[in-house]
């Protein structure tokens, strides 16, 4: 074996490359199947902590200080968010990807322990510092990557949420119709209420029908979003139907003193529907009663 | 006491008869709204022939039951109030503004009947009338 002294990082893991990942993969591989038996795809976990390994070899063969941190551009960086933002998608924790680089720390440590170098002890040391270094300035770029992936989808969620949950449906020549589920908080009342304007214009509605039977609080602040949406149809000329508003609800309007007297409430989207139309002048009859 | 909230095809009668407490006044509130929504009432009669002492409260909860029921979709008809009752109520500077009344209940239904045939779902049920007599 090479002196202490000379002994070299980087051709240590180039030289126990297989042996290296042999006994990282041993280390790792139980666990993460444990958790996620569907999505350990293994040749490619150990193509991709071979390219890793390489990567290491050739950072380590610079000097690292202590405020070391791994290069935006460098290909570890890369290799590192392309890993952890898949493993986000499949639905790991973050315990579970920082395992991925201390089982590494671990083995590396492992490997240079069984190379009897405690000769010269401080050398032995530094040769550990590097290790350190290394893999714990990954794990904190791993848990980053992680993050940011994270909030990438939650914001993406959210946007997809708000587009979801605001469709207005043309119900008739000349009615539309909101059907609102779920917490009407600022951002999506002003989109209902643009939406809903817009497809009074495209539609040259008379009729607006807006369904709350799916919100699940009316307070002030939703009724007074409510109110707002309801000027802003009645300016464009249009008339607008409440509907499904519950008997709880209806306590709570009348007693937070909101009025929504000047516009027709019905119980239910059917009756709601039957208003409208006779708004629009229209009427449906039984087949048998025409002939 | 509970009230009695009977049923009149699309319209809900209940009389109240006796002197109610004020929570008593807020259970029967709750439990003529929740009737309205189950039955999908189009109509409420409240009759209050019986009654010859209406403090402001009272007068207020008839006048809230009557917003709540109405953002039901109910149509709303006060039946049968004292001279007496009416005359102290505008003393007291508190009217049941903006809701219709009556004299009395026979009044009232054919009102709340002809309200409701204006409406746009007045034809609202008939398949379910229709099958249930037949």
């Amino acid at each position: 074996m090479t002196e202490s002294t000379d002994f070299n990082l980087s051709h240590f893991i180039e030289s126990h490359q297989d042996k290296l990942l042999e006994s990282w993969m041993k280390g790792l591989l139980p666990e993460w199947r444990r958790k996620h038996p569907q999505s350990v795809d293994e040749d490619t976990l150990r193509r991709q902590s071979r390219q890793l390994l390489d990567g290491l070899a050739k950072l380590l063969a610079g000097q690292l200080t202590e405020s070391w941190e791994p290069p935006l551009d460098h290909s570890i960086t890369l290799l590192l968010r392309n890993l952890s933002s898949a493993r986000v998608k499949q639905g790991y924790r973050a315990a579970d990807i920082a395992h991925y680089l201390v089982t590494l720390k671990r083995v590396l440590i492992h490997a240079l322990l069984q190379e009897n170098l405690t000769g010269d002890l401080s050398r032995f040391g530094d040769l550990l510092a590097t290790v350190e270094i290394a893999t714990d300035s990954l794990t904190t770029l791993i848990y980053e990557i992680y993050a940011e992936t994270r909030e990438r989808i939650i914001a993406q969620q959210s946007l997809s949420l708000l587009e979801l949950s605001t469709p207005v449906v043309r119900l008739w020549d000349r009615v539309v119709m909101v059907p609102l589920v779920g917490v009407i908080d600022t951002a999506r009342a002003r989109q209902v209420t643009e939406r809903l304007l817009e497809s009074i214009a495209k539609f040259e509605a008379t009729v607006a029908i807006i369904d709350v039977t799916g919100v699940p609080i009316l307070d002030t602040s939703v009724a007074g979003h409510l109110m707002k949406t309801i000027a802003a149809a009645q300016m464009l000329g249009a008339r607008v139907v409440m509907t499904g508003i519950s008997p709880d609800g209806a306590q709570t309007l009348v007693k937070l003193g909101v009025n929504f007297s000047e516009i027709p409430t019905r119980a239910t989207l059917r009756a709601g529907v039957a208003e409208a139309l006779l708004l629009v002048g229209k009427r449906i009859l039984s087949i048998k009663e025409e002939q | 006491m509970k009230i009695p909230i009977l049923r009149l095809g699309e319209i809900l009668l209940t009389s109240i008869q006796v002197d109610l407490t004020d929570a008593e006044v807020m259970e029967f509130q709750s439990s003529v709204l929740h009737t309205i929504s189950e039955v999908e009432a189009r109509g409420l009669a409240l009759d209050i022939t019986a009654m010859e002492v209406v403090d402001s409260f009272m007068a207020r909860t008839i006048n809230d039951t009557a917003s709540m029921a109405r953002l039901l979709g109910a149509e709303v008809v006060v039946c049968g109030m004292h001279p007496s009752v009416a005359l102290t109520l505008v003393e007291m500077g508190r009217g049941l503004i903006g809701v219709d009344a009556t004299f009395n209940l026979d009044e009232g239904l054919s009102r709340l009947r002809k309200r409701i045939a204006q409406r746009g779902d007045s034809m609202l049920g008939e398949d379910d009338r229709h099958e249930r007599s037949s």
